[in-house]
């Protein structure tokens, strides 16, 4: 088949055309559709609902970059500390046994303020604030 | 006619109990601070005041006088008079009187009750009990007594920058003595330790870090109950802090097989003053090895040891390429928050297998390198998604913009095109 020069550019046209409204769409339907991206700073988290959360337990929440501890203690109260240990920063926990924050790598002890108390963690754990809101647990930054 | 008797004789016993207790407070006040202070002003005169005397001194700023330690009369200015024995004067205390004349002051709970009442006052009882104690107490007037580390007359709270005894000032404090040779060599001690300490990881966080969690001399030694840690004490004077490491070492064999030949527990393999932070190569079978010191090759220590160390060298090994390949992830500006509370989870992994060498269990350090690589190899796929995501989008803008290109040039040629037939 013989294709002359008004085809051929035609046809380049209708090539270049398509690519150019796919290159013009596809980042309106990406924008559309966000890739999973956290947020550069983030002041405030949603920690799930009250009822699903028992008395003397704990969970660990990612608080942009930074991993926080939620605990509700025996009397119901929410405490929200950073999760990472000063000494190494390992992730800590919450013993319901002895109702202390607990770190698994060096058996290092905070108590439910925060406050180093024993092992080797230099300093006390970031405190965060807690508030509910119809039922829903919000963490924020203190201050 | 009641009521008048019961007004008055309340009047009467409360006017009592207030002027009875201004006047306990004014013979309180009389007693600890003179308004007349002739002592030191008599010095300041004739310029002739104790060495390193601060007004700042905490018992000057407090309200004590010279009098209050010294004894004397304050009030006379007449030197006879206020330096007079009979006024209680006791001058300036020998050496091995000084614990004791600290003491009356210090080991008294209802006089320091008014001044700090959350104060310890047992510090002359534990003096005694130290090395520094029982050499005074023998006739070594050499040894530290409550001066040498306080000072006499510059003494601030301990939580006070400027105090001789704040943690971070007590290294160089300890080793006004300690670090002299000379007098060292009297005691068959070494005068180095400082310069140990210094190079140590404790020493590097304290000094250099200013790391007040980091342990100075007094927190191994005691402060005026200072001795050597004992062989049996050791694990537990490093276990004040780290606990895990002396609660595995406790449940070995090891730990009795070292009782048994006196090694000394933590110190045998991590040295004491210039402690290093330990690395993987303490473990296993290597030159650095601490387990060769006393296992040969074959023996199940041996294996043991070598088991330990290739399974942490490859956790770590792993560990790294996930970290690198975070970094990449996070240069190339993808997201990289889940990668980084991945690793975050690989590390502490890492940090545990590392503690459970000292159960000396192939087995349970197994279990958490296990654990650990994993996580790293979650967080190097996660990596590998994020990056090859990156090109993809780069090789998607590339195309786009060819695409861009060529309309651009297809539509100058069809341009062209028209205006040649125009022409034509």
């Amino acid at each position: 088949m013989k294709i002359n020069r008004r085809k051929f550019l035609n046809s380049i046209l209708g090539i270049g055309g398509i690519g150019g409204i796919l290159s013009i769409f596809y980042p309106i339907v990406s924008y559309l559709i966000p890739p999973k991206m956290a947020e550069p700073k983030v002041n405030s988290v949603k920690a799930g609902s009250t009822s699903d959360f028992a008395a003397n337990s704990y969970k660990i929440v990612k608080f942009g970059r930074k991993p926080v501890i939620l605990i509700k203690t025996v009397d119901n109260q929410y405490k929200a500390l950073s999760a990472s240990c000063t000494h190494l920063d390992c992730i800590v926990q919450y013993k319901s046994d002895t109702k202390q924050i607990w770190c698994a790598c060096h058996n290092g002890i905070y108590d439910l303020n925060g406050r180093n108390i024993s092992g080797p963690p230099p300093r006390p754990l970031e405190q965060y604030d807690v508030k509910i809101v119809k039922d829903e647990i919000v963490i924020t930054k203190m201050g | 006619m009641r009521t008048r008797v019961f007004y008055l004789s309340t009047t009467v016993l409360l006017t009592i109990f207030l002027f009875g207790f201004a006047f306990q407070k004014t013979d309180n006040k009389t007693k600890q601070t003179p308004k007349v202070d002739n002592c030191l002003s008599c010095h300041k005169d004739i310029d002739d005041m104790p060495q390193g005397y601060s007004d700042y001194d905490v018992h000057r700023q407090a309200g004590l006088t010279c009098a209050s330690c010294h004894g004397g009369d304050p009030s006379s200015t007449d030197q006879e008079a206020a330096m007079s024995p009979a006024k209680g004067y006791a001058g300036v205390p020998k050496r091995k009187d000084i614990p004791k004349f600290c003491g009356k002051c210090h080991s008294n709970i209802d006089y320091m009750r008014i001044y700090q009442p959350r104060i310890a006052t047992d510090q002359v009882t534990q003096y005694y009990t130290s090395m520094h104690g029982k050499k005074l107490m023998a006739g070594d007037e050499n040894v530290a007594e409550c001066a040498s580390c306080h000072t006499a007359h510059s003494i601030f709270p301990v939580k006070d920058p400027r105090a001789t005894v704040y943690k971070l000032n007590i290294p160089s404090t300890c080793n006004k003595c300690h670090g002299n040779s000379e007098l060292m060599k009297k005691y068959n001690l070494p005068s180095n330790q400082l310069e140990e300490y210094s190079k140590s990881v404790h020493g590097i966080a304290l000094l250099k870090q200013n790391d007040l969690g980091a342990p100075a001399c007094n927190d191994c030694h005691g402060n005026h109950g200072a001795m050597p840690p004992g062989i049996t004490s050791i694990s537990h004077v490093c276990g004040m802090c780290h606990s895990s490491n002396m609660e595995y070492f406790n449940a070995t064999k090891m730990a009795k097989a070292f009782a048994e030949q006196d090694f000394h527990g933590c110190e045998q393999c991590h040295g004491n003053h210039g402690v290093q932070k330990p690395t993987d190569d303490m473990v296993g079978v290597g030159k650095n090895s601490k387990c060769v010191d006393c296992h040969d090759k074959g023996d199940v220590g041996y294996v043991a040891a070598e088991k330990i160390e290739a399974e942490i060298v490859q956790l770590k090994n792993n560990y790294d390429a996930a970290t690198n390949k975070f970094l990449e992830v996070r240069e190339k500006g993808m997201n990289d928050v889940d990668i980084g509370f991945l690793l975050q989870d690989a590390k502490q992994n890492l940090i545990q297998s590392r503690t459970l060498v000292h159960t000396f269990d192939p087995a349970k350090v197994v279990v958490k390198t296990k654990d650990g690589m994993n996580i790293t190899n979650k967080a190097i796929m996660l990596s590998d998604k994020e990056i090859s995501e990156y090109y993809t989008r780069r090789n998607g803008f590339a195309a786009a913009t060819l695409a861009f290109l060529v309309i651009v040039i297809a539509l100058y040629l069809k341009i062209k095109d028209k205006e040649k037939r125009k022409q034509a």
